[in-house]
């Protein structure tokens, strides 16, 4: 190897790298204020979705499970609260799996929503379906368990997704519901003097 | 001239797509053709990103070919092709945000697919702009092709769905959708292929 052929090597790789560089740059620059606008977007939306009757949807803290950041939020309709939100987080079979529960305000599950998760497509994401997140309505604190035969009382398990559905009912569902109870419960006495 | 040039973009084409075909004829980059084709839209929207990959990594080297030293030549390749992966990468992730939410992992394993970097060293670095890009186009569809194929086969027997939508009310067979039926779908289509392909030259041969 020539001096010749290390001076072309050298400028060969200092401007195709600069090149490149400036590109990625230019396509992020562009695309990042639109991922992070739909993503508000999608979070505000999922939110809404899930209480449509309530008209303000308010942060009320932040928590962490799994030390993924997550937070808890409460819903009110005409200054009354009519229920909490709390984001978690569950270990599942090829990814941690984001959801959303609404509860009550006696901490009874009325809703679940799955914002995202990376599990075996055509298995693990049937979680997503209807027909299992339909379950968790009505259901308390102690009926959060999941089985594998026919069951209304508890969660059914989705055959061929048992750990999926494990982590979505007894990782996200019940550590969320457990900590807003004892959170919310511990507070109760100061939220109450702090809003009147 | 212009009508030779036209065939010759159409043979390079049929050749990517028949007897080039990454999956079933070059046997190249079977790990994601099982790994995302148990959905009839992944393996759709995984051949869209690779035909466009492709085409733009044989554009790019091939505009660079005289430019680039020899030595170097494939971290270049890999430096042009991260590039382009990259790219896709982002503008999926801003403006198809619900497919990439499934997909977003797939994108970025395109960096490390052979059949793109076999194309670009064996194809593009020795070929003008226009042949190149449409050695590009050839194989991204042959791509594109196979996937769709296997991926429909797979959804419609696993699932009983296609594109997510159900079809039929069972669930003929559980073991397509895991990667063990992905082997057989890849398998017997191949063998299917040639199958068709040596009956396409006996017939040729004979008339």
């Amino acid at each position: 190897m020539t001096g010749k052929d290390i001076i072309k090597i050298t400028l060969n790789l200092v401007v195709i790298y600069i090149v490149g560089g400036i590109i990625l740059a230019a396509v992020y620059a562009w695309t990042s204020p639109i991922m992070y606008r739909n993503a508000v977007i999608e979070k505000e939306k999922a939110l809404k979705e899930l209480i449509p009757e309530a008209d303000r949807i308010e942060k009320l803290g932040d928590w962490s499970i799994h030390d993924k950041h997550a937070e808890y939020f409460f819903a009110k309709r005409e200054d009354v609260i009519i229920g909490y939100i709390i984001q978690s987080f569950g270990k599942g079979y090829s990814s941690y799996i984001n959801i959303l529960i609404l509860v009550d305000k006696d901490f009874t599950v009325r809703k679940i929503n799955i914002l995202g998760h990376a599990e075996t497509p055509g298995l693990g994401d049937e979680i997503e379906m209807d027909s299992f997140k339909n379950q968790f309505m009505g259901k308390e604190r102690k009926k959060l368990k999941l089985v594998k035969t026919e069951t209304t009382d508890y969660i059914q398990a989705i055959s061929g997704a048992t750990i999926s559905s494990r982590a979505v009912t007894e990782d996200a569902v019940r550590n969320g519901v457990d900590f807003l109870i004892k959170k919310i419960r511990k507070g109760a006495e100061d939220e109450t003097v702090e809003h009147e | 001239m212009k009508q030779s040039n036209t065939n010759r973009y159409l043979d390079l084409i049929k050749n990517g797509i028949f007897a080039e075909n990454t999956i079933f004829k070059l046997a190249l980059s079977l790990c994601p053709s099982i790994a995302v084709t148990n959905h009839l839209r992944n393996g759709v929207l995984m051949g869209i990103a690779v035909l466009f990959v492709q085409v733009m990594v044989n554009t790019t080297v091939s505009l660079l070919r005289n430019f680039i030293h020899p030595r170097i030549r494939l971290p270049v390749f890999m430096l042009i092709i991260s590039g382009w992966v990259t790219v896709t990468d982002m503008t999926m992730a801003a403006f198809f945000r619900e497919a990439y939410k499934q997909m977003g992992l797939y994108i970025q394993l395109i960096v490390a697919f052979a059949s793109i970097l076999a194309r670009a060293e064996m194809f593009a670095s020795k070929n003008k702009v226009a042949p190149s890009m449409f050695d590009g186009i050839g194989m991204g569809l042959g791509f594109l092709f196979a996937l769709t194929i296997i991926s429909f086969f797979r959804e419609l027997l696993g699932k009983g769905s296609l594109w997510g939508y159900p079809i039929i009310d069972v669930k003929p067979l559980l073991i397509m959708i895991l990667p063990t039926g992905g082997f057989f779908t890849v398998g017997i289509l191949m063998g299917f292929f040639n199958w068709i392909n040596m009956q396409y030259a006996k017939k040729h041969r004979s008339s």
